[in-house]
């Protein structure tokens, strides 16, 4: 997975290249918009790291004008600013999330996996979270390398909780996720399914309850 | 008025405004009594002049003499004529007419009074050219009515009216311009506080916040400068609160920063793995903290009612805002093994939803603090099952709770309770509590369910 990462600030970007790089990416670092382009040119990135004030052309314009180049990779806004109009702005041009300065490592390298995954599942097969597997065209489930049979309403829950991995979905959108085979089906038997897949999927693969809202899907464990 | 005129008079000073108000009804003032003296002055002078001419008439009446054949004699001596016709200023004419109407002496083609109701008739008129005002007197005799007219040029009167008419207008101009005179000066001495205060606004520094003198002012600058004062007293207070807050934060900011540095010139010299390792370790956990403290402090001030744009304020769904930030702060509640979650109900609050998240992260972030392994931390919202009906928020967890005896104090900035991790920054509830007066909502610390814990809840004014 290579990162391309647009940051001025030396100490910041040497501190996100080297944690990332500690993870597992593949990470380069250019100083500026107009370097970022050129590097774009040459090579493919999985996901951009982007800092909205940098010299000369700034993030917005960057981010803006990869967005009309017909680029689609992940991009991460990084930035210091976190007044409201630059959230929305950001958001609005066709980033796909953003990150406040200062921030943890295992934060950024996170949201880096959660926007790469989201970006490889529309396009490709496959979902890895931790220990966990999904090849969607074939509808199969691996713990490690160990096969997991799934009913057709067990796949439709783990398939949503997996897409959406590290985020907590409601218990009315697992329910929805399920409904066109089942009318009339109460939250309920969300919790029931969610009990079968637990009890498949083995002590692996983490799927959260939140209380009051819904599961998470996580890399680690419980 | 245009808008330039307007302006004008509106910084006009006070003693010319009074001025400009009160001289055109002043004008007016004189015109009229110029009017009425010279109207009440003219009549007995026209009365005196016209009983002088009358006199002379009747005196002329007493020499007729009537013969018995029906002729009229006018038997005056030619001294009695000179007597008659002499005047210092006009010129006096007479005539005689018989019963018939026929010439018997004096100025023929003197015009005569038509005979009326009166006797002697007085007429106005004109002879050889020259206005003249004359009395016609009908006189009986054994002989008939014989009529007799004596009649003046005008030049004594003329001459009289315009002597009274320059008086009046004298003394009438030096009245409205000893009236004017007197505004002038009153009005000066009237205004003579105002100036002193402003004299006393003038000569203070910019800097000066200290309380206008009340002493010398008029009652009815006094709330306005009863209004400065109580500004003065907020400025002052919030360039206290100001201070105290600067130094509050420079102390939050350079404590962890000189803990920072110290370990890191500690670190230089280090050789020793392990010893290395604990001071990262210290270092990393003193960055946290700074960070903390630096969005606290940002939060806090982005928090400020005048930070906030009304723009912002718009209609927010309370519930998305719960489950927000439950989800975010998940993964630290499973870190601490705290149970934390939502039970959530469908309710709208007009807001800023950013602030209101901030709000909400800021309430979650210090239950989470206070409580410890395998607690409970729950978010709410809902309507109050009162009338009233309205929209709330609370955050409430199974920890030690808030003494009631510091409830009133957790709000205040950098306030921490004795006993508090070294974590925070105290700020926290600062900002909650900025947050709900800027949404005009009410804040209520108090215990959680069964008397354990703390449960904060923020109740939305009704929309």
């Amino acid at each position: 997975m290579r990162i391309l990462i647009i940051e001025d600030d030396a100490l910041v970007a040497d501190g996100m290249r080297r944690g990332l790089s500690q993870v597992g990416f593949a990470v380069d670092h250019v100083p500026s918009a107009e370097l970022a382009e050129a590097a774009l040119q040459q090579e493919n990135f999985d996901l951009l790291l982007v800092d909205l004030g940098l010299p000369g052309v700034d993030g917005f314009e960057l981010v803006r004008r990869l967005r009309r180049g017909g680029k689609s990779m992940p991009v991460l806004i990084v930035t210091a600013r976190d007044a409201l109009a630059d959230r929305v702005g950001a958001l609005d041009l066709g980033a796909d999330d953003y990150l406040v300065k200062p921030f943890a490592l295992p934060e950024l390298a996170a949201r880096c996996r959660a926007l790469i995954r989201r970006s490889k599942s529309n396009s490709d097969s496959g979902i890895s979270i931790g220990a966990l597997h999904l090849d969607i065209p074939r509808r199969e489930t691996r713990v490690q390398s160990r096969a997991v049979d799934l009913t057709r309403r067990e796949w439709a829950i783990l398939e949503c909780l997996a897409l959406h991995a590290g985020q907590v979905v409601s218990k009315d959108r697992l329910q929805q996720a399920i409904s066109s085979w089942d009318e009339g089906i109460t939250t309920n038997a969300v919790e029931v399914y969610i009990s079968r897949l637990r009890g498949k999927l083995g002590d692996e693969v983490g799927i959260r309850t939140v209380r009051g809202l819904g599961y998470r899907l996580d890399e680690s464990p419980a | 008025m245009n808008r330039a005129s307007a302006q004008r008079a509106h910084g006009m000073t006070i003693r010319r405004r009074l001025l400009l108000i009160l001289i055109g009804p002043l004008a007016l003032l004189l015109a009229i009594g110029v009017v009425l003296d010279y109207a009440a002055g003219i009549v007995p002078l026209r009365a005196a002049f016209d009983q002088a001419l009358v006199n002379e008439t009747l005196a002329a009446a007493a020499q007729l003499r009537a013969r018995s054949g029906g002729a009229v004699e006018f038997d005056l001596p030619p001294q009695a004529i000179e007597m008659l016709r002499a005047d210092k200023y006009d010129t006096v004419y007479y005539l005689v007419l018989g019963p018939h109407d026929e010439y018997v002496a004096g100025d023929d083609g003197l015009p005569t009074a038509a005979s009326g109701l009166e006797n002697p008739t007085f007429l106005d008129a004109q002879f050889h050219g020259r206005t003249i005002r004359g009395v016609s007197y009908r006189h009986t005799t054994p002989a008939g009515i014989v009529t007799i007219t004596v009649a003046e040029t005008t030049n004594k009167r003329d001459q009289a009216w315009h002597r009274m008419l320059i008086s009046i207008l004298l003394t009438d101009t030096l009245q409205f311009a000893a009236i004017l005179l007197l505004i002038w000066v009153g009005v000066r001495l009237g205004l003579r506080p105002l100036i002193a205060l402003r004299a006393q606004i003038d000569s203070r520094s910019a800097q000066d916040l200290a309380p206008l003198d009340e002493k010398h002012v008029p009652g009815e600058v006094r709330p306005l400068t009863q209004a400065l004062n109580r500004l003065f007293a907020t400025v002052s207070s919030n360039a206290q609160s100001q201070q105290q807050f600067l130094a509050n934060a420079a102390h939050q900011l350079r404590t962890p920063l000189a803990g920072l540095q110290t370990q890191l010139e500690l670190l230089r010299h280090d050789t020793d793995a392990v010893a290395v390792r604990e001071r990262l370790i210290g270092l990393l956990e003193g960055t946290r903290r700074l960070s903390h403290t630096a969005n606290q402090l940002l939060a806090l001030a982005r928090a400020e009612p005048t930070a906030t744009a009304a723009a912002d304020f718009g209609d927010v769904d309370l519930r998305d805002l719960a489950e927000e930030a439950v989800a975010k702060h998940f993964d630290r509640a499973l870190r601490q093994h705290i149970d934390l979650g939502v039970e959530a109900t469908r309710a709208r609050a007009r807001g800023s939803a950013w602030l209101l998240r901030e709000m909400l992260a800021n309430l979650v972030d210090n239950a989470l603090a206070y409580t410890p392994a395998d607690g409970r931390v729950t978010v709410r919202c809902g309507v109050t099952a009162d009338t009233a009906a309205l929209s709330y928020v609370e955050v409430e967890d199974d920890g030690p709770g808030i003494p009631p005896d510091q409830r009133a104090r957790v709000t205040a900035r950098f306030y921490r309770p004795p006993g508090a991790s070294g974590d925070g920054c105290g700020l926290g509830l600062a900002i909650v509590d900025e947050i709900v007066r800027g949404h005009h909502a009410l804040l209520d610390i108090g215990s959680g369910a069964n008397d354990r814990g703390t449960r904060v809840r923020v109740t939305f004014p009704a929309a």
